[in-house]
């Protein structure tokens, strides 16, 4: 088990989460390399589908990261997200779905800290639910 | 009451008010119903009203565009019909509903058999159409046992197993869809010229039966009709092989509820769900 390090998925908002992903990098914070940024306008242009290409594409995790409400650069679009994300993040456990693989947050551009302390502690999560299986593609 | 409701699409058909009325007729087996779509006063004669209509005709309406259309409806079926008028797919002025103070529908199962109301029927509150321009009663009242059961007993029942058991109860239930599409077919609110199914730039799930493309096609179709599905149960029905895809609707109908106080198909003027927020919607699942 050692060996095996979590493939985690993050959509990022640009004006935000991605900035705070960047500031976590230019100051040198250390956190876990196991997420894969994806960088999208805005928390609003991410669709259910992006969650379940990647979870039935064998991603052990993924990760929503916006700004925080009343600071999305589109006013509203965190509040969509925000909205449909809370009924497939209930679906997704009520069809047995790990509800540690599938998590959202609000990052800041001022907050480097959050960002490396947010995925640390998902990546051990998500270690903690071990390797996703559920969806080895079979035929295709 | 089939007389009322004759009288009305002749009246319908006579005075031009419409150019069609949708109704049911006698299936060729000579029990079930199925859609009548009549434009000629000479087959109004075709027309039945029994338990066995169940087919939810709001699903038709797409098919007549440009025209007046005339649709015997029931509790469920206006409630798709609201939905459909809050996204703008038809116009009020081109319908004419036939309200129908429906008492239930019978178990196609059981085709034949005792009379047994349909799951769905069980818990349905608006057996009155909450919208209509025609209402025609019951003459008796052989009501289905309505609001004593927990519409969600199912729901929660499964909601208690853990998520090995849920994920092993869906998966034996998903490995048989045969990926046929009869539920969004039947379906009234499936209604996109191209279906994400059918997209191949990008193409997002298998199309292929297996494990991803059968859990990811029953996911996107459960996802697009949040706050949009009024449980006629027409999908349930329709699938070949028998998947509980009510448990999946009524587990959102469910959610949505208890997190947004929001039900689908009652009110015209409502926005649909995901068009729409409020600015202090949970988010205790955020971090
Ligand atoms: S999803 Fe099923 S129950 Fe819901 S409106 Fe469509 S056909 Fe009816
Ligand atoms: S499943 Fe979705 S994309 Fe397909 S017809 Fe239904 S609503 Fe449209
Ligand atoms: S009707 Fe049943 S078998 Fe057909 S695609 Fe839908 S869930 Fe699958
Ligand atoms: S721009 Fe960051 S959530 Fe909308």
């Amino acid at each position: 088990m050692s060996e095996w390090e979590p493939k985690i998925v993050g959509f990022l908002c640009n004006w935000c989460s991605y900035a705070g992903a960047d500031l976590a990098g230019t100051s040198r914070l250390e956190y876990p390399p196991n997420i894969r940024i994806i960088r999208l306008p805005c928390s609003g242009r991410v669709n259910p589908l992006f969650i379940l290409k990647c979870l039935s594409n064998g991603a052990d995790g993924v990760l929503i990261s916006g700004c925080h409400i009343g600071d999305c650069h589109y006013s509203e679009g965190n509040f969509y997200a925000r909205r449909r994300f809370a009924v497939l993040k209930k679906l997704l456990e009520y069809l047995g779905i790990d509800p540690r693989r599938f998590q959202m947050s609000w990052v800041s551009a001022s907050e480097g800290d959050k960002w490396a302390r947010l995925v640390t502690e998902l990546v051990e999560e998500i270690k903690q639910a071990g390797p996703n299986k559920d969806f080895v593609r079979k035929n295709d | 009451m089939i007389d009322q409701i004759k009288t009305k699409a002749k009246e319908l058909l006579k005075t031009k008010k419409v150019d069609i009325v949708i109704g049911y007729k006698k299936a060729s087996d000579r029990i079930g119903a199925i859609p009548a779509f009549i434009d000629k006063e000479g087959d109004i004669d075709k027309l039945i009203w029994d338990g066995y209509c169940v087919y939810n005709l709001s699903n038709y309406l797409k098919d007549f565009p440009g025209k007046k259309i005339g649709i015997v409806t029931k509790g469920c079926d206006a409630k798709s019909m609201t939905v459909l008028l809050q996204e703008n797919q038809l116009k009020r002025e081109d319908i004419f509903i036939i309200g129908i103070e429906c008492s239930g529908i019978v178990d196609e199962k059981r085709k034949g058999g005792d009379i047994a109301y349909d799951e769905r029927c069980k818990g349905c509150k608006p057996a009155t159409p909450p919208i209509y321009d025609v209402l025609i009663k019951e003459e008796e009242k052989k009501q289905a046992p309505r609001l004593e059961q927990d519409p969600y007993e199912s729901v929660r029942k499964l909601e208690t197993k853990s998520i090995e058991e849920k994920f092993k109860f869906w998966q034996d239930e998903f490995s048989r869809c045969i990926r046929c599409y009869a539920c969004r077919q039947i379906c009234p609110l499936c209604y996109c010229p191209r279906c994400v199914a059918e997209q191949t730039q990008p193409a997002w799930f298998s199309k292929a039966v297996s494990v991803e493309g059968n859990f990811s096609w029953n996911v996107n179709r459960a996802m697009h009709l949040a706050g949009r599905c009024i449980d006629c149960g027409e999908c349930e029905r329709a699938c070949p092989v028998g998947i509980p895809l009510r448990d999946i609707n009524k587990k959102i109908e469910k959610d949505v509820k208890e997190l947004f106080s929001y039900e689908a198909g009652v009110d015209t003027e409502q926005k649909p769900l995901f068009s729409s927020f409020d600015k202090n919607d949970p988010e205790d699942f955020i971090k």
